[in-house]
């Protein structure tokens, strides 16, 4: 339970720090859930739709930072997708973001979760914002070290 | 212009079967002029060729016919009919005439020596049009069938190959690597080994999830009702969106067509839901009523007014309808503006089915 308390705080102050309307970490789960990705931390959700979604690696916004250990930045969601494929972005859709950015947390020199923020509005979502959310992961969230590179 | 009496008497039937037939009936000497035509015949014949095949011009009937079927070609002058002599004559053929108004029309044509004396011969031409309409319609449908039947055999036979020996395969791969635990105590690789093993147990449900998408093995199995429940499932995680399922047809088994109708119309229908519908839940309700199998899928969501320009391409629609009527069935769609929409399927079940 203070694991997770933990976990909630620090997204909790991550979103005040930069202002978010959105943001969720998604991470593996243990052995007995198949390794699945699922959200487990939230805070400014609208609804709780997200928490019944489990991540495809490689679909979707979250799905591809994990696979590929790259963050996404996505000034406009309008730009980036259009309107009849929406549905492949269900958090987007059902958070209604407009702009947003997800970057992949670290741990052990693997991806092990992907972090991501998002507006309500277009545009909010700046570079030097996807640079600090890059920042805030590499330093580490809860058990998840941050590391891209093993600290030898 | 021209009297049947040129021909000889007739009795009054046969003037009435001349004057009214809806078939067109020429007659022609031996030379090739026409002798007399009924009202029908002339009704499709241009006026200059009419005014040709009187004077007995040659190849006065190629201003308007266009060719016979024969073995070898569906329109053809090769062996021309009117040519042949009588002993070689065709009885009944296919043949297609340029006419007046209705461009070129496929008939059923028989040519044949009705006096062999004088060497008159009668040429009677039946309008094929409807029935080769209708024809052509079973013949799509037919098409449409084998076209489906053959997209659901590969995708079962990629599935079944994914799930059987793709999956399984993998499955041994991470069986061995769990072994790897008991053989080193070395930490770091302990830890390389385990995240390997998650990387690898993802995979394997990606692959499973793969062939479940392509074809359920469970639709095959255990019939509709589980391989609902599991896309249902997929539906949620993939999605978000909560199916609130109710059956009333426990386990119950139906022919595999009509399984597979109904399965991936109801695929497409929740689909349609989630991409348009701007909803959390859809509801689907399958039971049975007057010998008819029954699929409502339903939502609270967007709606749409009816002819209006669709946001998709307006072909999935079209599709299920299609797929619905190739079983018997019927689909009708509801919907409406900001009220939801509703999807009713109905297929005839054979009642001999329902005693297994």
């Amino acid at each position: 339970m203070g694991l997770h308390a933990d976990y909630q705080m620090e997204l909790d102050a991550i979103r005040q720090a930069f202002g978010y309307d959105f943001l969720a970490l998604a991470l593996v789960e243990p052995a007995e859930q198949q390794y699945v990705i699922r959200w487990k931390y939230a805070t400014g959700n609208l609804n709780e739709r997200f928490r019944r979604i489990v991540l495809k690696s490689g679909k979707g916004i979250a799905g591809m930072v994990f696979k590929t250990g790259k963050p996404v930045f996505i000034p406009s969601v309008r730009d980036y997708v259009a309107a009849s494929s929406l549905f492949n972005y269900p958090i987007v859709q059902s958070e209604k973001l407009e702009s947003l950015g997800a970057v992949p947390i670290w741990n052990d020199s693997r991806v092990s979760g992907v972090l991501l923020g998002g507006f309500r509005e277009e545009d909010l979502m700046t570079p030097d914002l996807m640079f600090a959310l890059e920042q805030a992961a590499r330093h580490g969230i809860g058990e998840l070290d941050g590391k891209e590179v093993a600290s030898q | 212009m021209n009297s049947p009496l040129e021909v000889g008497p007739m009795s009054p039937l046969m003037m009435k079967l001349f004057e009214n037939s809806k078939e067109a009936i020429f007659f022609f000497d031996k030379s090739g002029r026409a002798l007399a035509m009924n009202p029908a015949a002339e009704e499709i014949v241009s006026e200059d060729v009419l005014m040709k095949l009187y004077e007995g011009s040659e190849n006065a009937l190629c201003g308007t016919c266009r060719g016979y079927t024969s073995d070898t070609e569906q329109i053809t002058c090769l062996d021309c009919y009117f040519q042949l002599p009588a002993s070689a004559e065709h009885s009944s053929f296919q043949v297609y005439l340029e006419t007046k108004g209705k461009g070129v029309v496929p008939y059923a044509g028989s040519f044949h020596t009705v006096d062999p004396e004088n060497g008159t011969r009668v040429f009677m031409l039946r309008d094929l049009t409807p029935q080769l309409r209708v024809q052509e319609k079973l013949y799509q449908n037919k098409m449409m069938k084998h076209v489906i039947e053959a997209q659901e055999n590969e995708r079962k036979r990629l599935s079944r190959e994914l799930h059987d020996s793709v999956a399984q395969e993998l499955m041994s791969a991470v069986v061995d690597l769990r072994v790897l635990k008991y053989m080193t105590d070395d930490d770091t690789v302990l830890k390389k080994v385990k995240q390997t093993e998650a990387a690898m147990t993802r995979l394997l449900d990606d692959i499973r999830h793969l062939s479940v998408e392509l074809r359920p093995a469970a639709l095959d199995d255990f019939g509709l009702e589980a391989a609902f429940r599991s896309h249902f499932k997929r539906v949620e995680e993939n999605y978000g969106l909560i199916i609130q399922f109710v059956s009333g047809v426990a386990r119950k088994r139906y022919d595999s067509d009509i399984e597979t109708v109904i399965y991936r119309i109801c695929q497409e229908a929740v689909l349609n839901a989630l991409k348009y519908a701007q909803v959390d839940t859809v509801s689907v309700h399958l039971f049975e009523r007057d010998g008819m199998l029954r699929l409502e899928v339903e939502d609270e969501g967007a709606g749409f007014a009816e002819g209006s320009d669709p946001i998709g391409t307006g072909l999935g629609l079209y599709g299920m309808r299609e797929r619905a009527e190739l079983a018997g069935g019927s689909l009708s769609v509801q919907s409406e503006p900001g009220i939801g929409t509703r999807v009713l399927l109905q297929i005839p079940i054979a009642e001999s089915k329902e005693e297994e």
